[in-house]
């Protein structure tokens, strides 16, 4: 499972994520709890999590973006 | 809360967004992220310097013997200044045509080489020497460090437009597929090149005519970059970007990436302005640089967290608040805040936006007074933004004792500004509840 912060942009997180379909790693949204969403996925959660970073930052509004993707134990 | 993130959202992301994602404000940022490498450089070379040189003539005279037996050191550093914070406008047109051409998709070095190419022509390079005069005297300090920045951002920033539009219109000349690409390239950029350095030639012939000969680099200096770089000393402008800085960041908004782009050009300039003017032991320009910012204003980084991870080592009683000021303290001491701005969290949190805004405003107030008073030497020093606080005013005043004294001050203001609303948290309605209980 990752873990992604943020206040801003929490619909397009979800849609960006859970439509991702690069073949490496799936993104399946759990649940939301304030500012974090919570994500499950295929594969090293570590390396997902940083897949997800690299998708946020991507986008137009990524680069203004603070938030945080990070694996959850 | 939601209803102001949904406000956001729709008002000021798609804004930011914009101006984040704008490409040519983009190769400005990362121009001057670019030459990181360099400017750091010379800024260790700076500091060194001052212990090895400047302190020890201050306390003990000229000839004393750590100035004498370091005097090989002293030299060297001399020579890494002399290539880096000492030519900042040459490296930035390089950094900046190379980014801007990046952006366009079209050949990194040729973009920067017409930079920069367009930056040299038009120096004032006649000078006077006794009763001769002649020509190839470039004045070195006048116009190579951050004094040039503008005309760089004026002049190097059109001709590398222009030669980039030119590359897309694909107005080049074309090479069999034969020719090894290196060469081919070449030949590709030379009408855009040529073109483009012929405008910049023209802009500067026209403005010499017009004005009788005057220099445009010197007008651009004392017209546009005074001025504004005079605006960004005000304790208004200060005041203004402390705020704007924390309010993005509170919302989940990437302060920096936002700002930089405008801020870079006044603080960052006059940051290496001031480095420059104290190597060479001329009257310091500019009171507050971006160095201050870091110096003093943010300890454990933005809203000055590293206060707030005190407070709540020592004042609350949460638990799962304790928790994140046990793991964010010792990256707190680096100026990282992560672990506390997502894991408490600091951002939107309602309770912690008054202390995360007021205590970086009211260390930026006390800092920029106790500067302009005289009471702490300004930054002169640019400082790499993971010093400790403490360590990181005293080594960016070269040394000045005092700005310990200010740090210390602005540690105590911080930590009692955040106190009562860490002890406010502890309340079961504030989500302390197991504070309650362990109090039971």
């Amino acid at each position: 499972m990752i873990i992604v912060s943020s206040p801003m942009q929490q619909n397009e997180i979800t849609e960006l994520l859970t439509g991702y379909n690069g073949g490496d790693f799936t993104f399946r949204f759990k649940e939301k709890g304030g500012i974090r969403l919570f994500f499950e996925v295929t594969g090293d959660s570590r390396e997902a999590a940083r897949k997800a970073r690299e998708l946020i930052k991507s986008t137009p509004w990524g680069a203004i973006l603070y938030f945080q993707s990070i694996a959850a134990e | 809360m939601n209803g102001l993130v949904g406000f956001l959202e729709r008002s000021i992301v798609p804004i930011a967004a914009k101006i984040g994602s704008q490409k040519h404000l983009v190769a400005i940022r990362d121009a001057f992220i670019g030459l990181m490498p360099v400017t750091m450089a010379g800024s260790f070379a700076v500091l060194l310097n001052v212990f090895l040189r400047d302190l020890p003539n201050e306390w003990w005279g000229a000839g004393n013997g750590v100035t004498a037996t370091f005097a090989w050191l002293i030299g060297m550093n001399g020579h890494v200044w002399q290539g880096s914070l000492a030519i900042f406008a040459i490296l930035f047109a390089l950094s900046l045509g190379y980014n801007i051409a990046k952006a366009y998709d079209v050949d990194p070095l040729s973009g920067a080489l017409v930079s920069l190419s367009a930056f040299i022509m038009g120096l004032p390079a006649v000078a006077t020497i006794g009763e001769e005069a002649g020509w190839g005297f470039f004045n070195f300090a006048a116009h190579f460090g951050a004094r040039g920045l503008f005309t760089v951002l004026l002049i190097g920033f059109l001709s590398v437009i222009i030669f980039c539009k030119f590359m897309q219109w694909n107005i080049t000349i074309k090479m069999p597929e034969s020719v090894p690409p290196a060469v081919s390239k070449a030949f590709a950029a030379i009408i855009p090149g040529a073109v483009a350095l012929y405008v910049a030639a023209l802009v500067y012939y026209l403005f010499g005519f017009f004005t009788g000969g005057e220099s445009l680099i010197e007008w651009i200096i004392e017209t546009i970059q005074a001025p504004l770089m005079g605006l960004s000393q005000g304790y208004g402008a200060v005041l203004v970007i402390v705020l704007l800085v924390h309010l993005f960041w509170f919302f989940g908004l990437h302060g920096a990436n936002i700002m930089q782009a405008i801020l870079q050009p006044l603080y960052g300039a006059a940051g290496i302005e001031n480095a420059n003017a104290f190597e060479m032991g001329a009257e310091i320009p500019f009171q507050w640089v971006a160095g201050s910012f870091d110096a003093f204003v943010w300890p454990g980084g933005s809203g000055a967290t590293l206060l707030l991870l005190v407070a709540i080592l020592v004042f609350s009683k949460r638990s799962d608040y304790k928790m994140v000021g046990k793991l964010g303290i010792g990256p707190g001491v680096f100026n990282i805040n992560e672990p506390v701005m997502f894991g408490l969290p600091v951002v939107l949190n309602p309770l912690l936006l008054v202390p995360f805004v007021l205590a970086p405003v009211a260390m930026a107030t006390i800092a920029y007074a106790a500067t302009m008073l005289g009471w702490v030497d300004p930054v002169v020093v640019p400082i790499t933004w993971v010093m400790p606080v403490g360590i990181s005013g005293f080594l960016a005043t070269a040394g000045d004792w005092r700005s310990i004294i200010l740090s210390l001050v602005n540690v105590a203001v911080g930590l009692i500004i955040y106190i009562p609303f860490v002890i406010a948290a502890n309340s079961p309605k504030l989500g302390g509840g197991d504070a309650q209980a362990e109090q039971e």
